[in-house]
Protein backbone atom coordinates (compact mmCIF):
# COMPACT_ATOMS: atom_id res chain seq x y z
CA UNK A 1 0.00 0.00 0.00
CA UNK A 2 1.17 3.50 -0.82
CA UNK A 3 0.15 5.75 2.05
CA UNK A 4 0.27 9.55 1.75
CA UNK A 5 -0.41 11.84 4.71
CA UNK A 6 -0.33 15.64 5.11
CA UNK A 7 1.78 16.01 2.01
CA UNK A 8 2.34 18.82 -0.45
CA UNK A 9 3.33 17.96 -4.00
CA UNK A 10 5.09 20.02 -6.66
CA UNK A 11 8.23 20.71 -8.66
CA UNK A 12 10.09 23.07 -6.33
CA UNK A 13 6.95 24.93 -5.26
CA UNK A 14 3.78 23.36 -3.94
CA UNK A 15 1.06 22.67 -6.52
CA UNK A 16 -1.50 20.88 -4.38
CA UNK A 17 -1.87 19.08 -1.08
CA UNK A 18 -2.96 15.61 -0.05
CA UNK A 19 -4.45 15.48 3.47
CA UNK A 20 -4.58 11.67 3.45
CA UNK A 21 -4.79 9.08 0.68
CA UNK A 22 -3.99 5.39 0.27
CA UNK A 23 -3.41 3.49 -2.95
CA UNK A 24 -3.96 -0.25 -2.53
CA UNK A 25 -2.51 -3.14 -4.44
CA UNK A 26 -4.83 -5.20 -6.66
CA UNK A 27 -6.54 -2.13 -8.11
CA UNK A 28 -6.21 0.42 -10.89
CA UNK A 29 -6.27 4.00 -9.67
CA UNK A 30 -7.13 6.68 -12.20
CA UNK A 31 -5.76 10.16 -11.56
CA UNK A 32 -7.49 13.10 -13.22
CA UNK A 33 -7.14 16.83 -13.24
CA UNK A 34 -6.54 19.84 -15.44
CA UNK A 35 -3.34 20.43 -17.37
CA UNK A 36 -0.54 21.63 -15.14
CA UNK A 37 -2.41 20.81 -11.93
CA UNK A 38 0.32 18.42 -10.79
CA UNK A 39 -0.53 14.90 -11.99
CA UNK A 40 3.02 14.30 -13.27
CA UNK A 41 4.43 15.91 -10.13
CA UNK A 42 2.53 13.40 -8.01
CA UNK A 43 3.71 10.43 -10.11
CA UNK A 44 7.31 11.72 -10.07
CA UNK A 45 7.07 12.04 -6.30
CA UNK A 46 5.67 8.53 -5.87
CA UNK A 47 8.43 7.12 -8.07
CA UNK A 48 11.04 8.80 -5.89
CA UNK A 49 12.40 11.02 -8.69
CA UNK A 50 11.49 14.16 -6.72
CA UNK A 51 10.75 14.67 -3.03
CA UNK A 52 7.45 15.96 -1.70
CA UNK A 53 7.53 19.63 -0.68
CA UNK A 54 6.14 18.64 2.72
CA UNK A 55 5.23 15.41 4.44
CA UNK A 56 6.19 11.79 3.91
CA UNK A 57 5.02 8.94 1.74
CA UNK A 58 5.30 5.33 2.83
CA UNK A 59 5.46 2.34 0.54
CA UNK A 60 4.45 -0.93 2.22
CA UNK A 61 5.16 0.60 5.60
CA UNK A 62 8.61 1.96 4.79
CA UNK A 63 9.20 5.64 4.14
CA UNK A 64 10.08 6.29 0.47
CA UNK A 65 13.49 7.95 1.08
CA UNK A 66 14.55 4.90 3.13
CA UNK A 67 14.45 2.66 0.08
CA UNK A 68 17.72 2.04 -1.74
CA UNK A 69 17.62 2.76 -5.51
CA UNK A 70 17.91 -0.96 -6.26
CA UNK A 71 15.15 -1.95 -3.84
CA UNK A 72 12.80 0.72 -5.19
CA UNK A 73 13.40 -0.49 -8.77
CA UNK A 74 12.10 -3.91 -7.70
CA UNK A 75 9.05 -2.34 -6.07
CA UNK A 76 7.92 0.24 -8.60
CA UNK A 77 7.96 0.80 -12.34
CA UNK A 78 7.18 4.17 -13.92
CA UNK A 79 6.20 4.90 -17.51
CA UNK A 80 6.83 8.59 -18.13
CA UNK A 81 4.78 10.56 -20.63
CA UNK A 82 7.81 11.47 -22.76
CA UNK A 83 9.07 8.10 -23.93
CA UNK A 84 11.67 8.57 -26.63
CA UNK A 85 13.03 6.20 -29.21
CA UNK A 86 16.77 5.63 -29.41
CA UNK A 87 18.64 4.87 -32.66
CA UNK A 88 19.95 1.30 -32.94
CA UNK A 89 18.07 0.20 -29.82
CA UNK A 90 15.77 -2.68 -30.84
CA UNK A 91 12.44 -3.30 -29.15
CA UNK A 92 13.88 -6.52 -27.69
CA UNK A 93 16.90 -4.72 -26.25
CA UNK A 94 14.58 -1.99 -24.96
CA UNK A 95 12.38 -4.52 -23.14
CA UNK A 96 15.44 -6.29 -21.71
CA UNK A 97 16.43 -2.98 -20.08
CA UNK A 98 13.36 -3.53 -17.88
CA UNK A 99 15.14 -6.56 -16.39
CA UNK A 100 18.36 -4.81 -15.42
CA UNK A 101 17.44 -4.60 -11.74
CA UNK A 102 17.89 -8.38 -11.72
CA UNK A 103 21.03 -8.41 -13.87
CA UNK A 104 24.33 -8.52 -12.06
CA UNK A 105 27.62 -7.29 -13.41
CA UNK A 106 28.82 -9.13 -16.55
CA UNK A 107 26.18 -11.85 -16.14
CA UNK A 108 24.05 -12.76 -19.12
CA UNK A 109 20.30 -12.33 -19.04
CA UNK A 110 18.52 -15.34 -17.59
CA UNK A 111 15.93 -17.57 -19.26
CA UNK A 112 13.41 -15.94 -16.92
CA UNK A 113 14.25 -12.54 -18.41
CA UNK A 114 13.58 -13.78 -21.95
CA UNK A 115 10.39 -15.56 -20.87
CA UNK A 116 9.10 -12.32 -19.32
CA UNK A 117 9.72 -10.20 -22.40
CA UNK A 118 8.20 -12.88 -24.63
CA UNK A 119 5.07 -12.85 -22.49
CA UNK A 120 4.93 -9.05 -22.45
CA UNK A 121 5.25 -8.89 -26.24
CA UNK A 122 2.32 -11.25 -26.68
CA UNK A 123 0.18 -9.48 -24.06
CA UNK A 124 0.64 -6.04 -25.57
CA UNK A 125 0.60 -7.20 -29.18
CA UNK A 126 4.04 -5.93 -30.11
CA UNK A 127 5.67 -9.25 -31.08
CA UNK A 128 5.91 -8.11 -34.71
CA UNK A 129 8.10 -5.14 -33.68
CA UNK A 130 10.83 -7.27 -32.02
CA UNK A 131 13.72 -6.38 -34.31
CA UNK A 132 12.63 -2.81 -35.09
CA UNK A 133 14.66 0.13 -33.79
CA UNK A 134 12.78 2.14 -31.20
CA UNK A 135 13.34 5.46 -33.00
CA UNK A 136 11.53 4.06 -36.04
CA UNK A 137 8.32 3.24 -34.17
CA UNK A 138 5.22 5.41 -34.16
CA UNK A 139 4.69 7.16 -30.84
CA UNK A 140 1.74 4.84 -30.16
CA UNK A 141 3.85 1.73 -30.74
CA UNK A 142 6.61 3.23 -28.63
CA UNK A 143 4.22 3.80 -25.73
CA UNK A 144 2.95 0.24 -25.94
CA UNK A 145 6.59 -0.91 -25.72
CA UNK A 146 7.21 1.35 -22.73
CA UNK A 147 4.16 -0.10 -20.93
CA UNK A 148 5.38 -3.59 -21.79
CA UNK A 149 8.80 -2.69 -20.37
CA UNK A 150 7.16 -1.61 -17.09
CA UNK A 151 5.26 -4.91 -17.02
CA UNK A 152 8.50 -6.83 -17.60
CA UNK A 153 9.99 -5.14 -14.56
CA UNK A 154 7.58 -7.28 -12.44
CA UNK A 155 7.04 -4.76 -9.68
CA UNK A 156 4.26 -4.51 -7.09
CA UNK A 157 3.37 -1.03 -8.32
CA UNK A 158 3.24 0.52 -11.79
CA UNK A 159 2.85 4.25 -12.36
CA UNK A 160 1.85 5.49 -15.80
CA UNK A 161 1.79 9.16 -16.86
CA UNK A 162 -0.79 9.62 -19.63
CA UNK A 163 0.10 6.28 -21.21
CA UNK A 164 -2.80 6.25 -23.63
CA UNK A 165 -2.62 9.77 -25.07
CA UNK A 166 -0.77 8.58 -28.20
CA UNK A 167 -2.78 5.40 -28.77
CA UNK A 168 -5.66 4.76 -31.15
CA UNK A 169 -9.04 3.92 -29.63
CA UNK A 170 -8.66 0.14 -29.91
CA UNK A 171 -5.26 0.21 -28.24
CA UNK A 172 -6.49 2.59 -25.52
CA UNK A 173 -9.24 0.08 -24.68
CA UNK A 174 -6.81 -2.79 -24.78
CA UNK A 175 -4.33 -1.07 -22.46
CA UNK A 176 -7.02 -0.28 -19.87
CA UNK A 177 -8.39 -3.82 -20.05
CA UNK A 178 -4.94 -5.36 -19.74
CA UNK A 179 -3.89 -3.13 -16.85
CA UNK A 180 -7.16 -3.95 -15.10
CA UNK A 181 -6.50 -7.66 -15.48
CA UNK A 182 -2.87 -7.37 -14.44
CA UNK A 183 -3.83 -5.42 -11.32
CA UNK A 184 -6.46 -7.98 -10.34
CA UNK A 185 -4.72 -11.22 -11.27
CA UNK A 186 -1.23 -10.32 -10.09
CA UNK A 187 -2.26 -8.10 -7.17
CA UNK A 188 -0.46 -5.02 -8.46
CA UNK A 189 -1.19 -1.42 -7.58
CA UNK A 190 -1.47 0.59 -10.79
CA UNK A 191 -1.80 4.38 -10.86
CA UNK A 192 -2.60 6.02 -14.17
CA UNK A 193 -2.93 9.71 -14.94
CA UNK A 194 -5.14 10.37 -17.93
CA UNK A 195 -7.38 12.75 -19.84
CA UNK A 196 -9.36 9.89 -21.45
CA UNK A 197 -12.23 10.36 -19.00
CA UNK A 198 -15.06 8.83 -21.05
CA UNK A 199 -13.16 5.63 -21.63
CA UNK A 200 -11.72 5.28 -18.14
CA UNK A 201 -15.11 5.55 -16.50
CA UNK A 202 -16.30 2.46 -18.40
CA UNK A 203 -14.00 0.37 -16.23
CA UNK A 204 -14.45 -0.59 -12.57
CA UNK A 205 -11.46 1.45 -11.43
CA UNK A 206 -10.94 3.84 -8.51
CA UNK A 207 -11.01 7.49 -9.49
CA UNK A 208 -9.24 10.50 -8.05
CA UNK A 209 -9.34 14.15 -8.95
CA UNK A 210 -6.88 16.91 -8.21
CA UNK A 211 -9.33 19.71 -7.65
CA UNK A 212 -8.24 23.13 -8.84
CA UNK A 213 -10.27 25.23 -6.38
CA UNK A 214 -9.23 23.42 -3.20
CA UNK A 215 -5.89 22.49 -4.70
CA UNK A 216 -6.11 19.06 -3.17
CA UNK A 217 -6.51 15.41 -4.15
CA UNK A 218 -9.82 13.73 -3.47
CA UNK A 219 -11.47 10.44 -4.24
CA UNK A 220 -14.50 10.71 -6.52
CA UNK A 221 -17.34 8.34 -7.30
CA UNK A 222 -18.90 9.35 -10.56
CA UNK A 223 -18.39 11.18 -13.82
CA UNK A 224 -20.56 14.14 -12.76
CA UNK A 225 -18.00 15.22 -10.17
CA UNK A 226 -15.33 15.46 -12.85
CA UNK A 227 -17.67 17.29 -15.17
CA UNK A 228 -18.12 19.99 -12.55
CA UNK A 229 -14.35 20.44 -12.28
CA UNK A 230 -13.86 20.84 -16.01
CA UNK A 231 -16.91 23.05 -16.63
CA UNK A 232 -15.73 25.42 -13.91
CA UNK A 233 -13.01 26.71 -16.21
CA UNK A 234 -13.16 30.43 -16.54
CA UNK B 1 26.81 -10.44 -24.82
CA UNK B 2 25.24 -12.47 -27.58
CA UNK B 3 27.15 -11.73 -30.73
CA UNK B 4 25.64 -12.02 -34.16
CA UNK B 5 27.72 -13.91 -36.67
CA UNK B 6 28.39 -10.83 -38.81
CA UNK B 7 29.54 -8.90 -35.74
CA UNK B 8 31.91 -11.68 -34.74
CA UNK B 9 33.43 -11.73 -38.22
CA UNK B 10 33.80 -7.96 -38.17
CA UNK B 11 35.54 -7.96 -34.78
CA UNK B 12 37.86 -10.79 -35.83
CA UNK B 13 38.72 -8.98 -39.06
CA UNK B 14 39.58 -5.81 -37.18
CA UNK B 15 41.70 -7.71 -34.65
CA UNK B 16 43.55 -9.38 -37.50
CA UNK B 17 43.99 -6.03 -39.21
CA UNK B 18 45.50 -4.60 -36.04
CA UNK B 19 48.04 -7.44 -35.85
CA UNK B 20 49.08 -7.02 -39.48
CA UNK B 21 49.31 -3.23 -39.33
CA UNK B 22 51.18 -3.33 -36.02
CA UNK B 23 53.76 -5.65 -37.56
CA UNK B 24 53.99 -3.38 -40.61
CA UNK B 25 54.43 -0.42 -38.28
CA UNK B 26 57.41 -2.17 -36.71
CA UNK B 27 58.91 -3.10 -40.08
CA UNK B 28 58.46 0.04 -42.15
CA UNK B 29 60.77 3.03 -41.86
CA UNK B 30 63.93 4.66 -43.18
CA UNK B 31 66.13 1.84 -41.90
CA UNK B 32 65.04 -1.50 -43.36
CA UNK B 33 64.34 -4.22 -40.79
CA UNK B 34 62.95 -7.73 -41.06
CA UNK B 35 60.76 -9.90 -38.86
CA UNK B 36 63.77 -11.44 -37.17
CA UNK B 37 64.94 -8.01 -35.97
CA UNK B 38 61.46 -7.37 -34.59
CA UNK B 39 61.49 -10.73 -32.79
CA UNK B 40 64.96 -10.11 -31.33
CA UNK B 41 64.19 -6.54 -30.30
CA UNK B 42 61.32 -7.78 -28.16
CA UNK B 43 62.57 -11.10 -26.80
CA UNK B 44 66.38 -11.02 -26.94
CA UNK B 45 67.31 -7.38 -27.28
CA UNK B 46 70.89 -6.22 -27.72
CA UNK B 47 71.72 -2.51 -27.90
CA UNK B 48 74.57 -3.04 -30.35
CA UNK B 49 72.33 -3.99 -33.25
CA UNK B 50 71.10 -0.79 -34.93
CA UNK B 51 67.96 -2.38 -36.43
CA UNK B 52 66.92 -3.83 -33.11
CA UNK B 53 67.62 -0.52 -31.39
CA UNK B 54 65.40 1.34 -33.83
CA UNK B 55 62.56 -1.15 -33.56
CA UNK B 56 62.66 -1.20 -29.77
CA UNK B 57 63.37 2.45 -28.97
CA UNK B 58 61.44 4.19 -31.73
CA UNK B 59 58.92 2.02 -33.54
CA UNK B 60 57.62 -0.14 -30.70
CA UNK B 61 56.68 2.81 -28.45
CA UNK B 62 55.11 4.59 -31.43
CA UNK B 63 52.98 1.61 -32.45
CA UNK B 64 51.91 0.89 -28.86
CA UNK B 65 51.05 4.55 -28.38
CA UNK B 66 48.99 4.61 -31.58
CA UNK B 67 47.03 1.57 -30.38
CA UNK B 68 46.37 2.93 -26.91
CA UNK B 69 45.65 6.51 -27.99
CA UNK B 70 43.18 5.42 -30.66
CA UNK B 71 41.40 3.05 -28.29
CA UNK B 72 41.36 5.45 -25.34
CA UNK B 73 40.03 8.45 -27.30
CA UNK B 74 37.33 6.35 -28.97
CA UNK B 75 36.13 4.93 -25.66
CA UNK B 76 36.17 8.44 -24.16
CA UNK B 77 34.04 9.64 -27.08
CA UNK B 78 31.58 6.79 -26.66
CA UNK B 79 31.20 7.61 -22.95
CA UNK B 80 30.61 11.31 -23.66
CA UNK B 81 28.03 10.53 -26.34
CA UNK B 82 26.10 8.22 -24.04
CA UNK B 83 26.36 10.57 -21.07
CA UNK B 84 25.05 13.58 -22.97
CA UNK B 85 22.81 11.50 -25.27
CA UNK B 86 24.36 13.43 -28.10
CA UNK B 87 26.01 11.77 -31.11
CA UNK B 88 28.12 14.88 -31.70
CA UNK B 89 29.73 14.91 -28.26
CA UNK B 90 33.34 13.93 -27.77
CA UNK B 91 36.30 14.85 -25.62
CA UNK B 92 37.65 17.23 -28.27
CA UNK B 93 34.48 19.11 -29.23
CA UNK B 94 33.37 19.43 -25.61
CA UNK B 95 36.69 21.03 -24.74
CA UNK B 96 38.07 18.39 -22.35
CA UNK B 97 41.23 18.41 -24.46
CA UNK B 98 41.38 22.15 -23.89
CA UNK B 99 41.68 21.60 -20.16
CA UNK B 100 44.67 19.35 -20.67
CA UNK B 101 46.13 21.66 -23.33
CA UNK B 102 45.89 24.68 -21.07
CA UNK B 103 47.81 22.94 -18.30
CA UNK B 104 50.44 21.62 -20.70
CA UNK B 105 50.83 25.12 -22.20
CA UNK B 106 51.28 26.58 -18.74
CA UNK B 107 53.89 23.93 -18.04
CA UNK B 108 55.93 24.12 -21.22
CA UNK B 109 55.60 27.84 -21.96
CA UNK B 110 56.24 29.11 -18.48
CA UNK B 111 59.14 26.68 -18.49
CA UNK B 112 59.47 26.72 -14.74
CA UNK B 113 59.87 24.18 -12.01
CA UNK B 114 57.56 21.32 -11.25
CA UNK B 115 55.00 21.97 -13.99
CA UNK B 116 57.45 21.47 -16.85
CA UNK B 117 58.86 18.23 -15.47
CA UNK B 118 57.59 15.05 -17.08
CA UNK B 119 55.58 13.98 -14.07
CA UNK B 120 54.23 17.47 -13.51
CA UNK B 121 53.16 17.73 -17.14
CA UNK B 122 51.15 14.50 -17.07
CA UNK B 123 49.68 15.16 -13.67
CA UNK B 124 48.60 18.66 -14.56
CA UNK B 125 47.15 17.50 -17.91
CA UNK B 126 45.03 14.93 -16.05
CA UNK B 127 43.88 17.52 -13.52
CA UNK B 128 43.10 20.02 -16.28
CA UNK B 129 41.05 17.45 -18.18
CA UNK B 130 39.17 16.43 -15.05
CA UNK B 131 38.36 20.00 -14.03
CA UNK B 132 37.08 20.84 -17.51
CA UNK B 133 35.08 17.58 -17.52
CA UNK B 134 33.38 18.56 -14.26
CA UNK B 135 32.83 22.06 -15.65
CA UNK B 136 31.02 20.62 -18.69
CA UNK B 137 29.03 18.22 -16.50
CA UNK B 138 27.96 21.15 -14.35
CA UNK B 139 27.01 23.22 -17.39
CA UNK B 140 25.07 20.30 -18.88
CA UNK B 141 22.92 20.11 -15.75
CA UNK B 142 21.20 23.36 -16.64
CA UNK B 143 22.02 23.66 -20.37
CA UNK B 144 19.71 20.88 -21.52
CA UNK B 145 19.98 21.81 -25.19
CA UNK B 146 22.25 19.52 -27.24
CA UNK B 147 23.53 22.15 -29.65
CA UNK B 148 23.96 24.60 -26.76
CA UNK B 149 26.29 22.21 -24.98
CA UNK B 150 28.40 21.68 -28.11
CA UNK B 151 28.65 25.44 -28.63
CA UNK B 152 29.70 25.75 -25.01
CA UNK B 153 32.49 23.26 -25.69
CA UNK B 154 33.60 25.21 -28.75
CA UNK B 155 33.58 28.46 -26.76
CA UNK B 156 35.63 26.80 -24.03
CA UNK B 157 38.12 25.77 -26.72
CA UNK B 158 38.35 29.31 -28.15
CA UNK B 159 38.77 30.79 -24.70
CA UNK B 160 41.62 28.45 -23.90
CA UNK B 161 43.34 28.95 -27.24
CA UNK B 162 43.19 32.71 -26.65
CA UNK B 163 44.97 32.26 -23.33
CA UNK B 164 47.50 29.95 -24.98
CA UNK B 165 48.20 32.55 -27.69
CA UNK B 166 48.96 35.14 -25.04
CA UNK B 167 51.24 32.68 -23.28
CA UNK B 168 52.99 31.91 -26.58
CA UNK B 169 53.71 35.56 -27.31
CA UNK B 170 55.46 36.07 -24.02
CA UNK B 171 57.49 32.88 -24.00
CA UNK B 172 61.05 31.95 -24.97
CA UNK B 173 61.60 30.77 -28.54
CA UNK B 174 62.94 27.42 -27.31
CA UNK B 175 59.84 26.51 -25.30
CA UNK B 176 57.61 28.02 -28.00
CA UNK B 177 59.01 25.55 -30.50
CA UNK B 178 58.56 22.65 -28.10
CA UNK B 179 54.96 23.63 -27.49
CA UNK B 180 54.14 24.13 -31.17
CA UNK B 181 55.51 20.68 -31.97
CA UNK B 182 53.50 19.20 -29.10
CA UNK B 183 50.29 20.89 -30.29
CA UNK B 184 50.62 19.32 -33.75
CA UNK B 185 50.32 15.94 -32.10
CA UNK B 186 52.93 13.23 -32.30
CA UNK B 187 53.14 9.59 -31.39
CA UNK B 188 56.95 9.73 -31.35
CA UNK B 189 57.37 11.46 -28.03
CA UNK B 190 56.98 8.34 -25.91
CA UNK B 191 59.93 6.27 -24.73
CA UNK B 192 59.84 2.56 -24.06
CA UNK B 193 60.39 3.19 -20.35
CA UNK B 194 57.18 5.23 -20.20
CA UNK B 195 55.04 2.56 -21.85
CA UNK B 196 54.25 0.43 -18.75
CA UNK B 197 52.90 3.36 -16.76
CA UNK B 198 50.84 4.58 -19.72
CA UNK B 199 49.48 1.08 -20.19
CA UNK B 200 48.62 0.85 -16.51
CA UNK B 201 46.59 4.07 -16.60
CA UNK B 202 44.94 2.99 -19.85
CA UNK B 203 44.09 -0.41 -18.36
CA UNK B 204 42.62 1.21 -15.25
CA UNK B 205 40.34 3.36 -17.42
CA UNK B 206 39.20 0.32 -19.41
CA UNK B 207 38.37 -1.58 -16.21
CA UNK B 208 36.27 1.28 -14.89
CA UNK B 209 34.50 1.56 -18.26
CA UNK B 210 33.83 -2.19 -18.21
CA UNK B 211 32.45 -1.87 -14.71
CA UNK B 212 29.75 0.61 -15.79
CA UNK B 213 28.46 -1.07 -18.99
CA UNK B 214 25.14 -2.06 -17.36
CA UNK B 215 24.10 1.44 -16.30
CA UNK B 216 25.45 2.82 -19.61
CA UNK B 217 22.98 0.60 -21.46
CA UNK B 218 20.11 2.20 -19.56
CA UNK B 219 21.58 5.70 -19.67
CA UNK B 220 20.71 5.87 -23.40
CA UNK B 221 17.07 6.16 -22.24
CA UNK B 222 17.91 9.13 -20.01
CA UNK B 223 19.16 9.78 -16.51
CA UNK B 224 15.75 9.39 -14.87
CA UNK B 225 15.25 5.92 -16.37
CA UNK B 226 18.71 4.95 -15.17
CA UNK B 227 17.92 6.19 -11.68
CA UNK B 228 14.60 4.36 -11.64
CA UNK B 229 16.25 1.08 -12.59
CA UNK B 230 18.21 1.36 -9.38
CA UNK B 231 21.49 2.97 -10.42
CA UNK B 232 23.19 5.86 -8.70
CA UNK B 233 23.27 8.35 -11.55
CA UNK B 234 25.39 10.97 -9.78
CA UNK B 235 28.14 8.43 -9.17
CA UNK B 236 27.79 7.13 -12.72
CA UNK B 237 28.24 10.63 -14.17
CA UNK B 238 31.34 11.20 -12.08
CA UNK B 239 32.80 7.85 -13.12
CA UNK B 240 32.21 8.66 -16.79
CA UNK B 241 33.89 12.04 -16.43
CA UNK B 242 36.72 10.38 -14.50
CA UNK B 243 37.43 7.83 -17.24
CA UNK B 244 37.08 10.40 -20.01
CA UNK B 245 39.44 12.80 -18.26
CA UNK B 246 41.89 10.02 -17.49
CA UNK B 247 42.04 8.94 -21.12
CA UNK B 248 42.01 12.40 -22.63
CA UNK B 249 44.51 13.84 -20.17
CA UNK B 250 46.87 10.89 -20.57
CA UNK B 251 46.84 10.90 -24.35
CA UNK B 252 46.95 14.69 -24.64
CA UNK B 253 49.94 14.90 -22.32
CA UNK B 254 51.95 12.33 -24.29
CA UNK B 255 50.75 12.84 -27.87
CA UNK B 256 49.32 16.34 -27.98
CA UNK B 257 45.73 17.13 -28.89
CA UNK B 258 44.39 14.52 -31.33
CA UNK B 259 41.11 15.61 -32.85
CA UNK B 260 38.01 13.85 -34.11
CA UNK B 261 38.83 10.24 -33.21
CA UNK B 262 36.62 10.49 -30.14
CA UNK B 263 33.82 11.84 -32.29
CA UNK B 264 34.11 9.79 -35.48
CA UNK B 265 34.94 6.27 -34.25
CA UNK B 266 32.06 5.89 -31.74
CA UNK B 267 29.61 7.02 -34.42
CA UNK B 268 31.18 4.64 -36.92
CA UNK B 269 30.92 1.67 -34.54
CA UNK B 270 27.31 2.41 -33.61
CA UNK B 271 26.48 2.59 -37.33
CA UNK B 272 28.36 -0.61 -38.20
CA UNK B 273 27.15 -2.76 -35.32
CA UNK B 274 23.68 -1.18 -35.07
CA UNK B 275 23.51 -1.70 -31.34
CA UNK B 276 23.34 0.13 -28.02
CA UNK B 277 24.90 -2.77 -26.12
CA UNK B 278 27.81 -1.00 -24.47
CA UNK B 279 29.75 -4.18 -23.86
CA UNK B 280 29.94 -4.69 -27.61
CA UNK B 281 30.44 -0.96 -28.24
CA UNK B 282 33.29 -0.84 -25.73
CA UNK B 283 35.07 -3.69 -27.47
CA UNK B 284 34.32 -2.27 -30.91
CA UNK B 285 35.60 1.20 -30.00
CA UNK B 286 38.71 -0.26 -28.45
CA UNK B 287 39.53 -2.22 -31.61
CA UNK B 288 38.37 0.26 -34.25
CA UNK B 289 40.00 3.21 -32.49
CA UNK B 290 43.28 1.34 -32.24
CA UNK B 291 43.09 0.25 -35.87
CA UNK B 292 42.21 3.73 -37.09
CA UNK B 293 45.05 5.57 -35.39
CA UNK B 294 47.48 2.82 -36.30
CA UNK B 295 46.49 3.18 -39.98
CA UNK B 296 46.86 6.95 -39.75
CA UNK B 297 50.33 6.53 -38.29
CA UNK B 298 51.31 4.02 -40.97
CA UNK B 299 50.06 6.37 -43.68
CA UNK B 300 52.18 9.16 -42.20
CA UNK B 301 55.25 6.90 -42.19
CA UNK B 302 54.65 5.86 -45.81
CA UNK B 303 54.21 9.45 -46.96
CA UNK B 304 57.09 10.80 -44.88
CA UNK B 305 59.47 10.76 -47.86
CA UNK B 306 57.24 13.19 -49.73
CA UNK B 307 55.47 15.19 -47.09
CA UNK B 308 55.46 15.45 -43.28
CA UNK B 309 51.97 15.30 -41.80
CA UNK B 310 51.36 15.79 -38.08
CA UNK B 311 48.97 13.19 -36.68
CA UNK B 312 46.49 15.82 -35.51
CA UNK B 313 46.26 17.20 -39.06
CA UNK B 314 45.62 13.77 -40.57
CA UNK B 315 42.88 12.75 -38.11
CA UNK B 316 41.19 16.11 -38.73
CA UNK B 317 41.47 15.71 -42.51
CA UNK B 318 39.68 12.35 -42.29
CA UNK B 319 37.48 13.03 -39.26
CA UNK B 320 35.97 16.41 -40.18
CA UNK B 321 34.36 15.26 -43.47
CA UNK B 322 33.02 12.17 -41.69
CA UNK B 323 31.40 14.31 -39.00
CA UNK B 324 29.87 16.54 -41.69
CA UNK B 325 28.47 13.35 -43.27
CA UNK B 326 26.90 12.36 -39.93
CA UNK B 327 25.43 15.86 -39.55
CA UNK B 328 23.83 15.75 -42.98
CA UNK B 329 22.46 12.24 -42.36
CA UNK B 330 21.01 13.36 -39.04
CA UNK B 331 19.37 16.49 -40.40
CA UNK B 332 17.78 14.66 -43.33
Amino acid sequence: MIAIKDTEIGFGTSLFSIPAMDFDQGKVHILMGKNGIGKSALLNTLSGLISPIKGTITLDGISLPDYSYKHLAKKMAYVRSDVKGVPFLTVDAFLLLGRYHYKSFLRKHSAEDYAQIQKAKELFGIAHLTEKFTNELSSGELHLCAIAKAYVQQTDYILLDEPTSHLDYANKRKVYELLGEIAKNHNKGIIISTHDLDLAFKFPFDFYLIESQMQSLKRIKGFNEVEKEFSNCI
Amino acid sequence: MNLKRSNKVLLLLVSFGILVLALLGLLIGDIPTDCLDVYHSIFSYSEDNLSELIVREIRLPRVCMALMAGAALSIAGMLMQTLFQNPLAGPYVLGINSGASLMVALGILSGTGFLSSEFGLIGSALIGAFIFGLFILFTASFLRNQIGLLLFGVMLGSFVSAIITILELSSESESLKAFTLWSMGSLNGVTIEQLPIIFLVFFLGCIVALFIVNPLNILVLGEEECRMMGYNVKRLRLLIVFVTALFTGLITAFCGPIAFIGLAIPNLTRMLFKTQDHMLLLLANLLFGALFLLSCDLLIQLLSDFILIPINALTSLIGAPFVIYILIRKIR
